[in-house]
């Protein structure tokens, strides 16, 4: 077992809150480790659908919710305009909705301090001439589409600017128990297998979907209800806007343009473990179905891939079905709650409320430490991570919000069109290097740091490449050719599972094109024997298997 | 304009039925939307991935698969179709090595080595058991292209008991400083300026290094290749042989014009740029087909067609998002493995590939295609290449030798 | 077939990043300021949406020659993707004075035509006079321009038909056909010959020549990305042609970039989709298809007299992107005596006012150098071309006299 770590806040869990939660007891002067058992973002938060919520959606079932994601919306935008892109936000009435809803959604909206103003069809129409034509009302709202990847990366990087430690591939395999308060944990690094205890005044929480199975370690009881959630991303946005359809939410009711995409969603089905769900095809089939009547054709654009993130919901009530469980948060102090001191979660919420979800659990840690330092986080802009364009960290502030068309704007001006590795989401070597630097473990982090592989080709070209170089870049710290060629088929069969849902027309034709790259021209399954784990990688560990399980 | 025979799709299969029907004297129209597989391959002839001798395997797979495509075939349309191709290549100046009963392991832009029968003379000091004669290789490429990895090619080598050794090339001056994809650098080496700079490099690393061979990536000229090759050699003082890139594959592109040019040779006419909608005709004798253009459909008749549009990946068979199944050209019934849930193994490299790869138009012995029932549907179509139902091209590793072996036989019926 | 139905936009769905595209482009084979289809087109437009300011230039230097959209395995229409984000620059910062000059092709035409060609003709002749427009306009002091003409097409037209009717009063044996023919600013001020060859042929089969009232095609201005003024322009050819085409009366063009604008470049390009729109272009031809009709129909009249020669043609980029194969080829075939080597190159590198431009005339000249070889290695002393400034840009690449092969088929009908 290796030396303790000693701190004074242990951080579980490496998603939106979690990494808000660090920045924010760093920013207070608190020392802090964050753990995470796989990548930054490689639970719930890399797996969402992108929207920043205005609040809309939630503002008759769920008015504390909405109330907040209004709040928050406004303080994101100040802090991270650069993970943004203001797309603003319809809710339309289709012919498949209750007329009648409309005006008591802009009168809950009210209510919840949601901003909302009706405009014209025949203007929404102009704006989005891809939308149903036979929609009845539009209502303009303050949605946005965030870069959840990025944004976790940025709060990240201003936690360690202020000192904290941030461990990925770090499992927590135990919390260790001093009688009725825990006092740390001992974490499992997952590139080495090497145990370390960790040493502090509280743990905090923040696994989301797995925050019962860490509460658990503790014997305490937080029931967390996985909700599943399936998207498809389609090949390239039929609208900038997002759409919402103005009804009670269900699933398939969102169109989000997001960077290159367009992203429909979601569904929301309860699965029994956080790490065990398939993607049904009757799931996709529906999206497609709801899809149709928002935008007309919608089933003949080209799918990209499907993914399912797991909603934390956390349960704390009979309610009649999971949609119903409030997308509000909930900070458990165990020590009130269940007499175990030293532990907190923090439950529920939204990507949208993440920021105040850490507010409210630092700001108790800080009560319960002594520290007095306020909270800044919604003040202070997020420092861009070097995985950005050059220009982009560059600019003075106040930064602009994201624009869809700024990577490419950035590639003209570098005139680095022949330096792309990944050519459909225009990601440069310098780009795909950086991310290797910045400790990738393996293709499928370089792809959340950058978007590699996330294009139509889903791969094909990039993959190879990025091997390549994170080859050439690592060789000389250790890792071997067959590591790479470990790295290389864990991300071909990464790609593969979210692709076999959407294999169809001009994507079934891309996925053989790519076996033809693969099989025939590379040969990659011929290096079957030559791979293995290591150099730093992390491709085949059951802590952080992500592999659907087919129903 | 009437013809005698209009092929369809401008991949290996089209090309060799269309060389067939010209050289027979017929006015030919070879149809196509744009270019085709040859493109994104290797250059190489596979025949089978199945040991040694292809041919023979080839005789016990027709054997045990009678609706395999090769057996539909038969092996005298693949050895003369083999025989064809390597005149034309020999023609362009571009010989082909090998010999169908034998198959050779290459080196692959990954440093996999994967076997293939026909290779092209550019290749042949890359071949497996050269490079396991002892003496070390060199594995060299350029920062500027992004298509070819010598330090990954040379350690996976090594793996695998090869003695090689990577390194990257300085680039000569050129005109550009952005962009260098593979035909950019083809076009370069067709340049005696630019091979000089690279020899002398190449003469140095050789010199220090003692290597008996250099392995470059397949850019070495485009319609020039084996004397580029053959130069290079010279001054490099060791052999050089081309591993083929991510595609575009210059390779591919070399046969494709060897092929387009004994075609035009023998009379034949090309369009492009053309998708065919659909044909018209009765009596199970197609007589038109009719193709997209500007403001108006194109008309064009024929005695007799053959389908060459390729599979899944070719564009000839097309799947919608109900998990139907359609021949994209003619609409001729498709023969397909059960439902959208039996089409993929939940391994992306199942050795024994995706079932949906194996679907195809089902065709008799003389590659016409049949229907649900198993009758003739066009009795003067013939169907070839990937289109084929009843075998996966790239699993089985038979891409290019069942494009030829079916493509011939369309054009000898 | 959803690959025909699916709008251009959505026709970057059918990308599979293949770089087909790139390798066959003739312009990123010479320079690197032209990155290549793949990217500048369905790879770029994933990053383009109106609302936004235009995030990249490197698509301007996109020649619009479309051999991309022929070699696309898949079906993406490139060129048009790329020829719309042009106009989304152009509609953001403006048309360069240069391009809206040599965009007006017509307005450029009436002026230097007439009997003052000989002095326009001396004056674009004389090399400080080239010098500065080139430095003034950045038009290139030594790319092809083409001589006036001292009547126009339309001119002489006419005053035939006055002397035709002096000679034979009343009213002439009607002729049972009827065409409408489509010159093109080309015809009517530089080349009035191509005209009076397409009148004669035409002729020969039984046709009565109608010359409705024309305007330019807009093809210029469409591809510098002026689509406003494009817009106006093809509106005022459906007005005029319309009445003809409704009375099932064919418009017969010899410019094969006027008929391709008419057919299908206009109404894609500028999104119009009337029933109007849908009538001239579906009532638009290209001469020698509209030959090739006739004899497929046997109703070609065949009585050539030989003509022994040999002869170097290049089929235009233009023309191919009719996507109607060779009926230059199907038609010349049936002179006896004549035989054309087709030109494997893939565009002569003009692609109508880019080779013009001084920042891309050079480019223009290396595209064309195979071309240029290929004429000069014929030993032929003519070269025919359906598109007329790729003659003129034949000729000043290789010294070469060029013609339209329909004066070649007059020739041929004595």
């Amino acid at each position: 077992m290796m030396q303790t770590l000693e701190t004074d806040v242990l951080v579980v869990g490496g998603g939106a809150t979690g990494a808000g939660c660090v920045r924010d007891l760093a920013m207070r002067g608190i020392r802090a480790v964050l753990v995470e058992k796989g990548d930054l973002t490689h639970g719930t938060t890399g797996r969402y659908h992108g929207l920043l919520h205005s609040g809309g959606r939630y503002v008759t079932k769920d008015p504390q919710s909405a109330t907040e994601c209004a709040h928050e919306n406004v303080v994101l935008r100040r802090i991270m305009p650069h993970c943004l892109e203001d797309t603003s936000g319809f809710f339309v009435i289709t012919p498949w909705d209750d007329p009648d809803y409309g005006d008591v959604f802009v009168a809950n909206c009210r209510k919840t301090g949601v901003p909302v103003q009706e405009i014209p069809v025949a203007e929404a129409l102009r704006r989005e001439p891809a939308l149903n034509p036979r929609i009845s009302r539009v209502f303009e709202v303050p949605d946005a589409a965030a870069d959840s990847f990025l944004a976790t990366h940025s709060n990240a990087l201003s936690a360690r600017e202020h000192g904290a430690l941030i461990l990925t591939y770090h499992s927590v395999v135990d919390l260790l128990r001093e009688g009725d308060r825990v006092v740390g944990a001992v974490v499992e690094d997952l590139r080495s297998g090497e145990h370390r205890p960790i040493r502090c005044a509280f743990v905090l929480n923040a696994a989301g979907a797995w925050a019962g199975k860490i509460a658990a370690m503790a014997g305490v009881t937080v029931t967390v209800i996985p909700g599943k959630g399936t998207m498809v991303a389609m090949n390239h946005r039929m609208v900038n806007t997002v759409i919402n359809r103005c009804k009670l939410p269900a699933d398939g009711d969102i169109l989000v343009p997001i960077r290159t995409v367009a992203v429909i969603g979601t569904t929301d089905v309860h699965v029994p473990d956080p790490d065990v769900y398939g993607i049904e095809p009757d799931e996709i089939q529906f999206m497609l179905d709801e899809g149709e009547k928002l935008v007309p054709g919608f089933q003949h654009y080209r799918a990209l891939r499907a993914w399912a993130g797991v909603r934390p919901l956390y349960k704390d009530q009979d309610v009649a079905s999971d949609r119903d469980i409030s997308r509000t948060y909930k900070l458990l102090d165990h020590e009130q709650r269940d007499g175990v001191a030293g532990l907190l979660s923090i439950v529920g919420g939204k990507w949208t409320t993440y920021r105040m979800m850490a507010q409210e659990a630092v700001d108790e840690i800080a009560r319960k430490l002594g520290n007095t330092t306020p909270c800044r986080t919604h003040e202070e802009l997020l420092p861009v991570p070097p995985t950005e364009a050059p220009g982009h960290q560059a600019s003075a502030t106040p930064r602009l919000m994201f624009w869809m068309g700024k990577p490419l704007a950035d590639v003209e001006r570098e005139h680095a069109y022949g330096d792309l590795i990944c050519e459909c989401e225009l990601v440069t070597k310098a780009r795909v290097q950086a991310a290797i630097d910045s400790g990738a473990a393996n293709l499928d982090d370089v792809r959340r740091d950058v978007r590699m592989g996330m294009g139509p080709c889903q791969g094909g070209w990039c993959i190879y490449r990025t091997a390549a170089l994170l080859f050439e870049q690592k060789q000389a710290s250790g890792l071997t050719n067959a590591n790479t060629n470990a790295a290389l088929l864990h991300f071909l069969q990464e790609r593969w599972k979210g692709l076999t849902p959407v294999l169809w027309g001009d994507q079934l034709r891309q996925a053989r094109l790519d076996e033809l790259i693969y099989v025939g021209l590379m040969g990659a399954h011929r290096l079957r024997e030559h791979a293995e784990q290591g150099g730093g990688l992390v491709t085949d560990h059951p802590a952080v298997a992500t592999e659907y399980v087919k129903a | 304009m009437h013809y005698d025979t209009i092929v369809i799709g401008a991949g290996l299969a089209g090309l060799m039925a269309a060389l067939a029907r010209a050289e027979r004297g017929e006015r030919v129209l070879l149809l196509a939307k744009g270019h085709g597989t040859t493109h994104w391959t290797s250059g190489c002839i596979d025949l089978l991935d199945a040991g040694d001798d292809p041919l023979a395997a080839i005789g016990r797979l027709a054997a045990e698969q009678p609706e395999h495509p090769y057996a539909l075939a038969g092996t005298v349309a693949l050895e003369q179709g083999l025989e064809r191709l390597r005149a034309a290549c020999e023609a362009a100046g571009y010989p082909l090595a090998g010999s169908p009963g034998r198959n050779v392991r290459l080196p692959t832009a990954l440093g996999a080595l994967r076997p293939t029968c026909l290779l092209p003379a550019t290749m042949v000091a890359g071949e497996a058991r050269q490079l396991a004669d002892g003496r070390p290789t060199l594995i060299a490429g350029f920062h500027e292209l992004r298509d070819f990895f010598p330090p990954l090619i040379a350690a996976n080598l090594r793996d695998q008991g090869l003695h090689a050794e990577a390194a990257y090339l300085g680039l000569p001056p050129v005109e550009r400083s952005h962009e260098f994809g593979p035909m950019i650098f083809a076009r370069l080496f067709e340049r005696t300026d630019f091979r000089a700079a690279i020899g002398e490099q190449l003469a140095t690393l050789v010199r220090r290094g003692g290597y008996a061979r250099v392995g470059l990536p397949a850019v070495l000229g485009v319609r020039r290749a084996t004397e580029v090759v053959r130069d290079l050699q010279a001054r490099a003082g060791a052999l050089v042989f081309e591993i083929p890139t991510l595609p575009t594959s210059v390779p591919g592109v070399r046969l494709f014009q060897a092929l387009h040019d004994a075609f035009l040779a023998a009379g034949g006419r090309v369009q492009l740029g053309s998708f065919v909608l659909r044909g018209e005709g009765a009596a199970a004798t197609l007589t038109v087909i009719i193709s997209e253009a500007a403001a108006r459909e194109q008309r064009h008749r024929a005695l007799r067609f053959v389908l060459a549009t390729g599979g899944v990946a070719g564009g000839g068979l097309r799947a919608d998002h109900t998990g139907v199944l359609q021949e994209t050209a003619l609409g001729l019934p498709v023969r397909a493995p059960g439902g959208p849930s039996e089409w993929f193994a939940p391994r992306f490299l199942d050795e024994a590939g995706h079932p949906i790869f194996r679907a195809g138009i089902a065709v008799d012995d003389q590659l016409r295609p049949l229907d649900a029932a198993g009758r003739v549907a066009y009795h003067n179509v013939a169907v070839a290449g990937s289109a084929i139902a009843g075998c996966d091209p790239i699993r089985e590793g038979c891409l290019e030798g069942v494009a030829i072996a079916t493509g011939w036989k369309a054009g000898l019926l | 077939m959803d690959h025909i139905e699916l709008s251009l936009t959505q026709s970057l769905d059918h990308c599979i990043k293949c770089n087909i595209c790139t390798s066959a482009c003739p312009v990123a084979a010479v320079t690197d300021k032209f990155p290549g289809p793949k990217y500048v087109g369905p790879q770029a437009q994933r990053f383009r949406r109106a609302g936004q300011p235009v995030p990249d230039d490197s698509v301007d230097y996109c020649s619009g020659c479309r051999v991309c959209n022929q070699v696309c395995p898949t079906g993406v229409r490139i060129a048009e993707l790329n020829a719309r984000a042009r106009a989304q620059i152009v509609a953001e910062r403006g048309l360069p004075l240069r391009n809206a000059l040599i965009a007006r092709s017509e307005l450029i035409g009436r002026l230097s035509c007439g009997p003052h060609a000989p002095l326009v003709n001396f004056g674009l002749g004389f090399k400080p006079a080239r010098w500065a427009v080139d430095k003034v306009l950045g038009i290139h002091q030594d790319a092809p321009l083409p001589r006036a003409s001292r009547s126009s097409f339309r001119a002489w037209f006419a005053r035939r038909r006055r002397s035709l009717d002096a000679r034979s009063p009343g009213t002439p044996a009607q002729p049972s056909r009827q065409v409408v023919y489509f010159h093109g600013c080309a015809t009517n001020y530089y080349e009035p010959e191509v005209g009076k060859a397409a009148v004669a042929v035409l002729e020969r089969n039984g046709f009565e020549v109608i010359l409705a009232e024309q305007n330019c095609c807009g093809l210029p201005l469409l591809s510098n990305g002026a689509f406003a003024d494009a817009r106006k322009l093809h509106e005022a050819n459906v007005r005029k042609l319309l009445p003809y085409v409704r009375r099932g009366i064919p418009v017969v063009g010899t410019s094969t970039s006027c008929t391709l604008t008419l057919k299908e470049e206009a109404p894609e390009l500028l999104g119009l989709s009337s029933e109007e729109v849908h009538a001239v272009a579906a009532g638009t031809y290209d001469i020698f298809e509209f030959l090739r009709d006739l004899a497929d129909r046997d109703q070609l009249n065949t009585e050539f007299r030989p003509v022994e020669r040999r002869l170097p043609y290049h089929p235009p980029c233009q023309l191919r992107a009719h996507r109607i194969g060779r009926p230059v080829l199907d038609i010349l075939a049936l002179v006896p005596g004549l035989r054309l080597d087709e030109s494997r190159n893939e565009c002569c590198g003009i692609a109508g006012t880019y080779g013009l431009k001084r920042e891309k005339y050079q480019i223009g000249m290396d595209v064309g150098a195979g071309l240029f070889a290929f004429v000069r290695g014929s030993g032929s002393d003519l070269a025919l071309c359906d598109s007329e400034t790729c003659r003129w840009q034949i000729t000043h690449g290789t010294g070469v006299r060029s013609k339209h092969p329909i004066e070649i088929l007059a020739e041929a009908y004595g």
